[in-house]
């Protein structure tokens, strides 16, 4: 069997219409894969840049998985969140990104997008906040019915990960 | 007068791997007194005249021997308690001792004075339990503490035991530094006048030795290692100096211990690798050809908005795919971002696999990769459809991480008609072939000709894919270790390329052969089959 690390860490994003966000994270392969140690999923903190556009939260991500075929290389899938000041929390963004399949160090940018209403739910928006949001997170990564979404580009996420593979040249693998 | 004073009296911190316990610092103290200088001085001078024998060092032996209370020496073990005469006045009364460490020290004092051995006189420690230790720490505290409000978020989720409300004085201490457990001992001397012992002004600190859980021991003042002594001055009225000497005394680990020790390390790191590599397991699954490719992708430069992307995947003839794999797909519909760039983001997540044959040998060329067909599309609120651009990506033939990006065009039709029912009402000329964009598929002549076909440059569309190449033949190619070989020379192995490496590859095994060979011969038949050479090729 192969063994894939996923070293890193979720930067920060930058892009965003405000500025005081957090995200939810998590990593979802397929059935071949096994997660031998590291957390798939979590949250961040919610931070408030002082200066300039980024907003950073530097978070950890430390994974091992091993498997015994190719498909379903792990996604990473991510969330973006506002937090206003009054405490209300509100969808900034949904985006994917693949793990990359070479190894090394890669800086990845992953750009995002949030589903919109009629015009009278962007209204309501406006005023309220607020917003629709997926029904089933696994939208984010399945690609089915996507046609269907009425959907505005938001910022990017930037990411740091560090891929190491073992064992995939034994079994033919080039990446 | 006096020999040279270490004056660094800065911490110096020692890693051990050793346990902390084994440690054992000898402690020496000595009064600077004007006899005890004169005579250490005419100690040197007689050493140095010692073949002449004038004079004797006996007579001045017993003046350098000064009054056994005017120096000291020790061997102080890790948080090994050593009593002050204070402690022992103090703790020598039952009702003093309120603790139940204080009702120990007593048990053991009564059990010293009984038995009347006493190793030290001024020397003493003070170890982590003492109350001492912790006066100092507190008394030298870093930070102010502060406030903090808690989070909305914290709030609401209300199982968290992340964040504690109330902190203690103890608690913030703790977290607002790096803080590892840390095991303090002090060593102390009682530098009085020689029978006034156990006055608690008199003591002074000699040497503070902290040790951590990871080995980390942080001495000071560092061992004077031949650097001359430390100098401690009393305070009061009569200032005295005193001379520190502080040596390491712990015994070195035995040979046997160490080799023991290392072969348990080893078999630790050996256990815990095979518990790995068992959860990792052995097989792997073997197929032919596989890419494997993951794609995203980014819209820019259009005219109108919320675009989506139609795309599919053509696989030429050698190519197959698994069935039902979808290898077309629709994006959502993405309203371009005000955020600055003009550009809409569609994070769409396509990936899939395709598998190779190897069928045809004879065929001389190079095998074709699949090719990426796109369309862009714009729908708006009236529910207005028009083509926005056609392009395609070939699948890059090297594995790795790929970020490209494709320019499109739109066909056009001459006269304004087009134009101005594209702009009311939508709709536009498509292609019925998507395959035009490139090759088409009815295609057989030798010269494309696109003359006539009228199209505007419109957008970009920006791909990132990671492709993996996964085939058998790549672990024979590793093994064998020819590196050197891509994907390329392995598919056209029927090529001239694959051919020429085919006979190259073969004169290399046959001349292994013939060294592994020449090996085994005795040394004079080789030595006559050499002349015979020379003799024929001259």
């Amino acid at each position: 069997m192969a063994e894939l690390h996923i070293i890193g860490q979720i930067i920060g994003a930058t892009g965003f219409p405000q500025n005081s966000l957090f995200c939810k994270w998590g990593v979802h392969a397929g059935g071949a894969w096994r997660l031998l140690s590291g957390l798939k999923e979590g949250q961040t903190q919610v931070d408030i840049p002082q200066t300039g556009d980024m907003a950073y939260w530097s978070h950890p991500i430390d994974l091992h998985y091993t498997t015994k075929g190719l498909q379903g290389w792990p996604k990473l899938h991510l969330q973006v969140w506002h937090q206003d000041s009054f405490g209300r929390c509100q969808l900034y963004g949904y985006g994917y990104i693949h793990v990359p399949s070479s190894p090394g160090q890669h800086r990845l940018q992953c750009v995002t997008w949030r589903p919109l209403g009629s015009w009278q739910d962007q209204l309501a928006e406006m005023f309220v906040g607020g917003g629709p949001q997926l029904r089933s997170p696994d939208l984010i990564y399945s690609g089915a019915d996507r046609y269907r979404l009425h959907t505005v580009g938001m910022g990017t996420v930037e990411l740091e990960l560090c891929v190491i593979l073992r064992h995939f040249d034994r079994y033919g693998v080039e990446s | 007068m006096a020999d040279g004073w270490c004056t660094d009296t800065g911490e110096s911190v020692y890693r051990s791997r050793d346990a902390v316990k084994n440690l054992r610092i000898r402690v020496r103290i000595q009064r600077v007194t004007s006899t005890a200088a004169l005579s250490q001085h005419l100690h040197q001078q007689v050493l140095s005249q010692q073949d002449r024998g004038v004079i004797e060092l006996d007579t001045f032996s017993s003046q350098t021997q000064a009054a056994t209370s005017d120096a000291e020496e020790l061997v102080v073990g890790w948080q090994e308690k050593f009593f002050s005469q204070y402690e022992v006045d103090l703790y020598q009364t039952e009702s003093n001792c309120q603790t139940p460490l204080e009702r120990q020290y007593h048990t053991e004092i009564m059990a010293m004075e009984r038995s009347k051995r006493r190793q030290n006189q001024r020397i003493f420690t003070y170890t982590d339990f003492d109350r001492f230790s912790k006066w100092e720490e507190q008394a030298q505290s870093l930070l102010i503490p502060a406030q903090s409000t808690p989070t909305f978020l914290a709030e609401l989720n209300l199982e968290s035991r992340l964040i504690t409300w109330e902190p203690s004085e103890e608690f913030i201490k703790n977290s607002h530094i790096i803080n590892t457990p840390v095991q303090t001992m002090h060593i102390m001397g009682d530098l009085g006048p020689s029978g006034k012992l156990g006055l608690k002004e008199n003591e002074y600190i000699l040497c503070t030795i902290k040790a951590d859980g990871n080995g980390v021991i942080t001495i000071k003042p560092d061992f004077n290692n031949n650097r001359g002594a430390y100098r401690l001055e009393t305070q009061g009225e009569k200032r005295e100096v005193w001379r520190l000497y502080l040596e390491n005394a712990s015994s070195d680990i035995h040979a046997e211990e160490k080799e023991r020790e290392q072969r348990m390390y080893r078999d630790l790191y050996t256990r815990h690798k095979d518990y790995l590599n068992s959860l990792v397991g052995q097989d792997f699954e073997m197929v032919r050809i596989i890419i494997l490719i993951q794609t995203h992708f980014s819209a820019q430069g259009y005219e109108y908005d919320n675009l989506y992307v139609h795309f599919f995947l053509d696989l030429p003839n050698n190519w197959s795919s698994v069935p039902f794999h979808g290898l077309s797909g629709v994006t959502q519909t993405c309203r371009t971002s005000s955020v600055g760039k003009d550009v809409a983001f569609f994070s769409y997540p396509f990936s899939f696999e395709t598998f190779f044959h190897k069928e045809d040998e004879s065929d001389g060329s190079l095998p074709q990769w699949p090719v990426l067909y796109f369309k862009v599309l714009s729908l708006d609120f009236w529910q207005r459809y028009r083509t926005e651009g056609y392009g395609f990506l070939v699948i890059p033939s090297t594995p790795g991480y790929h970020r490209m990006t494709c320019r499109t065009w739109r066909p056009l039709q001459s006269g304004t008609v087009a134009e101005l029912r594209r702009f009311f009402i939508g709709g536009a000329p498509e292609l019925e072939d998507i395959s035009y964009v490139r090759v088409p598929g009815t295609f057989k002549g030798k010269r494309l000709s696109r003359f006539g076909f009228r199209t505007q440059t419109t957008g970009s569309v920006t791909f990132t894919l990671n492709c993996i190449q996964h085939a058998r033949a790549f672990i024979d190619a590793s093994t064998l270790k020819k590196r050197r070989q891509t994907v390329l020379d392995q598919l056209g192995g029927h090529s001239q390329q694959g051919s020429v490496y085919n006979v190259l590859e073969a004169f290399q095994r046959a001349r292994n052969r013939m060294q592994e060979a020449r090996e085994t011969l005795p040394r004079d038949l080789i030595n006559t089959s050499a002349q015979l050479n020379s003799e024929s090729s001259a």
